[in-house]
């Protein structure tokens, strides 16, 4: 296949020393930082044990980790190449495990391959980045604004979204489509159409409640007002919130968190960690992980903007805008600024899946650093 | 907005401005203007990050350092959720450890509707294990469409079996905790019961509601000042007169003179707590502690004591009680009439209405309103039970209301009152607060001196020559040296007035009289005249009796040991000198 190079001596192949002396090892770095603030809260979670989580956990990261390192190495050309195939596998894999897929705590979630158990779902949320990229990538700069133009990545934003809440599966299709979203904005589609998108969104709402299982109608409605539920769904937030205050300033100390130990705080090694954390190292504690996200978004987002190609750009700020997403949800869910909903505090919560799709997206991300300076036609190429 | 609005193309533009454009790319106003939205799109989306995570910061700071410190002072939840909740409500027990109230374990039953495939099927099968359903009602339970309802609470084990086995899907156990009094209705009234979620609504159950509960108390008991023996003999004897002479309920206590401890407390007609639904409502109404009557001559004991300790009047002085007094439009007349001069021990112990009047009109009313204050009687009564009625005294307190207070009308109090004023005039002056709960050994007893050891000691010789010799004759127990005080009381009417047939009469008494260690009042309200009475309903014919029996039976099982009347030790220090007629005592001493 022959890829048309331009300019010369970007088409070099860059060799495997180049690219590993390329690799932002700051930034992994900081990932083994913020993984070991997951590693330390399981090991408290579990009541000072590495089992059953935390060794468990760093066994995973570690796997992660070469994955993520192996997806950084391959050039982005190949990945744009093949973007449209991998998102492809993922409808497949959504559609599959709506009809095959195995029962997880009342949704079908989890496709079992037989060695290996998926979340196509989680698939999905790096494929339509990659998807989405390469569609902006060989769009037209003045036909970004054109409505025609756009309906196609709004398919491909919205098919995977519908195929994940019929799991059923809220979290998930919501974070697909803020995604999508994400990367729509950042390719500078026009903002009319996102308030085309908004003012339907707000038409098929009650709709959407009529399809809502009882569950989350709950969700909604005692986000709303917590307290009016203290024993039922509002517990979770509300015990959330006190560990929370009960931390105060500097924290109960390492291993003497009482809401978190003494299982009044549910879920404390998946999507209330961060609770835990910050019970038992306070505020402080708190906001030096938010540091950590922080100045994880600050490197993909300066990766992003020094990458020469516009593929490259979008995956980056696609796959940061991910992690953004994750940590946001997840922090202000348990410190009770938006609904109870199932997502991960990313590297952080027990818990395989999100963690491998997070390390392989900052694969991607490393992978843009490094072939920063590839130049790939916008269109015309023979892709 | 500049990354909203398109753009006039005036800038030049070359290649180096546009990084994300290919040079091959020919650029026109259009694309321009969409690199630039790009651009400033990468700016908004940076500044976007930034703010959420300033967002983020500070929302982690209000909950760490404000809110949840807020929240867990409001004390909204700190408890884990109720599956969780080990609900161990306090024991009750009585002064000897005998349980009172417990919980038992119970299942209750309950469905969800949506899961029911065939509601018509399910009922009837339910209802062939638990008959005392309706079929219509369970029926129509089972056919909401709800999530929950409770289909029964509490079945026993053997229901729970049975519905087990009929294996209906949709229908589930909840396990809970019952609250059981396992001696029945015996105390009901100061036990009080719970409602169907465990909390105390009544009686000790709820006044204690909150330490019953408190987890940190552990398997300690609340331990009451209730004797399971003396409760049970006084209930039993007041069933038995309530039944005798035909009344419509009874009440009655007896309290410990020395501390202030409740030994035993029945109010008739009473309920099961396990069951307070079953009985009528009326059951509730607590005698003793919420209703107020006008105790009739009971009062006497108090006016009495009161004219002696003021220094009014003298225990060989006395009051003319020939002729009826007229006062306004009132007539007061003796109901056992002498038509004499009456020393003050006659007075007392042949309830001289006429004669109290004049004595108390000598203390004068104001002088009386302070020492039935100091007695406790014009404040509602403090005890450790949340049905407690407030005395009702008159507003205008003249010289007329002083001469009916005098014989127990125009102020209307609780048996309880009269009971802890009384103790107080027989054990050397010392008012004691009543309580039901077991007081530390180690804490002093609270008390207030309110009259003389003096007054207190002739008193009691007075109160024993009632049933010596007065009206209180079949109170009279062989062995204990009892002295009492009858009261009998007309109900006031519910057009107003007082209903000559509706009576509400008390027996006052305490023992051993030497030295008294006991109050046992018992009130019966409205007994009928039986032939066994000849047709009497006063208290000396109904009240004295039945106070005198339970008095012979706890008086052992209270540990005192019973005396030989005559002996001289004893004779001297019942003996009460009455002008004019030493005789009587006289006469018995010599007899012998």
């Amino acid at each position: 296949m022959a890829m048309r190079r331009t300019l010369g001596d970007a088409d070099v192949e860059l060799s495997l020393g180049r690219k590993l002396l390329d690799m932002r090892w700051g930034l992994i770095l900081v990932l083994c930082c913020v993984a070991a603030v997951g590693w330390a809260m399981l090991y408290s979670a579990a009541g000072g044990n590495m089992d059953p989580w935390a060794s468990r956990q760093m066994v995973r990261f570690g796997g992660g980790v070469v994955l993520m390192l192996a997806v950084a190495l391959v050039d982005q050309r190949f990945w744009l190449r093949w973007a449209y195939l991998m998102y492809a596998v993922g409808i497949c894999l959504l559609v599959a495990v709506d009809l095959v897929g195995r029962n997880a705590m009342g949704a079908q979630r989890w496709l079992d391959l037989g060695i290996i158990q998926v979340q196509p779902s989680e698939v999905m949320k790096i494929a339509l980045v990659l998807a989405l990229a390469r569609y902006f990538h060989g769009l037209a700069d003045e036909d970004v604004r054109r409505f025609r133009w756009i309906l196609v990545p709004a398919a491909m934003t919205a098919f995977p979204m519908a195929l994940v809440l019929k799991q059923p599966d809220l979290g998930t299709a919501m974070m697909l489509g803020l995604e999508g979203a994400a990367i729509f904005f950042l390719a500078g589609v026009a903002l009319r159409w996102f308030a085309l998108a908004f003012i339907s969104a707000g038409a098929i709402m009650p709709l959407a409640w009529g399809m809502m299982h009882d569950y989350q109608r709950k969700r909604i409605t005692i986000f709303l007002d917590p307290e009016s539920d203290p024993l039922g769904s509002g517990y979770h937030i509300l015990q959330s919130k006190i560990a929370l205050g009960s931390g105060g300033m500097f924290g109960k100390g390492f291993l003497e968190g009482s809401q978190a130990h003494l299982s009044f705080l549910p879920e404390k090694q998946t999507d209330f960690i961060f609770t835990a954390l910050a019970e038992e190292f306070g505020m402080v504690g708190g906001l030096g992980l938010i540091g950590l996200y922080l100045l994880l978004v600050a490197y993909g987002y300066a990766i992003a903007l020094r990458s020469g190609s516009h593929f490259g750009r979008l995956v980056g700020l696609g796959i940061t805008s991910m992690l953004f997403i994750y940590m946001f949800i997840n922090i202000a869910m348990v410190s009770g600024l938006v609904p109870v909903v199932g997502v991960p505090l990313p590297l952080v919560s027990y818990g395989g899946t999100a963690m491998l799709t997070l390390l392989i997206g900052f694969g991607f991300v490393l992978g843009v650093y490094i072939h920063r300076d590839v130049e790939i036609p916008r269109r015309g190429g023979a892709l | 907005m500049a990354w909203f609005r398109r753009k006039p193309q005036s800038k030049p533009c070359t290649p180096a401005d546009m990084p994300g454009a290919s040079p091959l790319v020919r650029m026109d106003g259009a694309a321009k203007s969409a690199i630039e939205t790009g651009r400033n799109r990468i700016v908004v989306a940076g500044m976007l990050f930034a703010i959420v995570f300033v967002v983020l910061a500070g929302r982690l700071m209000e909950v760490t350092l404000l809110r949840g410190n807020d929240i867990a002072a409001r004390g909204v939840v700190i408890a884990p959720p109720p599956e969780q909740v080990v609900l161990d409500r306090q024991s009750i027990v009585d002064r000897n450890g005998v349980l009172l109230a417990t919980n038992l374990r119970t299942a209750s039953l309950f469905a969800e509707p949506k899961k029911i495939l065939n509601p018509d099927e399910a009922a009837a099968r339910l209802v062939q294990e638990l008959p005392d359903l309706s079929e219509a009602e369970v029926r129509a339970k089972l056919s909401t469409g709800k999530s929950f309802v409770w289909l029964k609470r509490n079945l026993t084990p053997r229901q729970h079996y049975a519905v087990n086995r009929l294996g209906i899907p949709g229908i589930g156990f909840q396990s809970e905790q019952r609250r059981v009094y396992p001696q029945g209705s015996l105390a009901a009234h100061v036990l009080g019961f719970t409602d169907v979620d465990g909390k105390g609504i009544s009686g000790i159950e709820q006044f204690f509601d909150e330490s019953l509960r408190d987890p940190a108390r552990g398997a300690e008991s609340l331990e009451l000042t209730i004797d399971t023996r003396v409760q049970h003999a006084m209930r039993d004897e007041l069933l038995r007169a309530v039944s005798d002479f035909n009344a419509i309920g009874a009440g009655g206590m007896v309290l410990d003179v020395e501390t202030g401890e409740v030994i035993a407390m029945v109010s008739l007609p009473d309920f099961d707590p396990t069951n307070p639904g079953d009985a009528p409502k009326e059951t509730r109404f607590n005698r003793v502690t919420l209703g107020v009557y006008e105790m009739g001559s009971t009062m006497k004991t108090l006016n009495t004591a009161m004219a002696l300790d003021s220094g009014t009047v003298k225990l060989s002085n006395g009051y003319d009680a020939s002729r009826p007094i007229q006062i306004s439009r009132f007539t007061i007349r003796d109901d056992h009439p002498k038509n004499r001069w009456l020393s003050v021990p006659e007075i007392f112990m042949y309830s001289s209405n006429i004669g109290s009047a004049k004595m108390a009109l000598d203390v004068g009313p104001a002088g009386q309103r302070a020492f039935m204050d100091k007695m406790g009687m014009l404040r509602r009564p403090v005890i450790e039970l949340p049905e407690v009625g407030a005395p009702l005294v008159p507003r205008n307190w003249k010289n007329i209301e002083t001469m009916t207070i005098a014989f127990g009308h125009g102020l209307s109090v609780t048996p309880l009152q009269l009971a802890v004023a009384t103790s107080a005039v027989v054990n050397g002056g010392v008012l004691h607060p009543p309580t039901l709960v077991k007081r530390p050994a180690d804490l002093p007893v609270p008390g207030v001196q309110v009259l003389s050891q003096q007054t207190s000691d002739i008193m009691r010789r007075l109160l024993h020559l009632v049933v010596e010799d007065g009206t209180g004759k079949k109170a009279t127990v062989d062995g204990y040296l009892v002295g009492g005080k009858t009261g009998t009381s007309e109900k006031v009417g519910d057009r107003g007035g007082y209903n000559r047939k509706a009576l509400f009469n008390t027996f006052i008494a305490a023992f051993p009289m030497n030295k008294p260690r006991y109050i046992v009042i018992g009130s019966i309200d409205e007994p009928k005249g039986t032939k066994a009475t000849y047709g009497y309903a006063t208290a000396g014919w109904n009240a004295a009796p039945a106070v005198g029996r339970i008095i012979a039976r706890i008086a052992p099982m209270l540990g005192i040991q019973p005396v030989d009347e005559e002996l001289p030790e004893i004779k001297q220090a019942m003996f009460v000198p009455i002008p004019g007629k030493p005789v009587p005592v006289e006469k018995k001493l010599a007899a012998y």
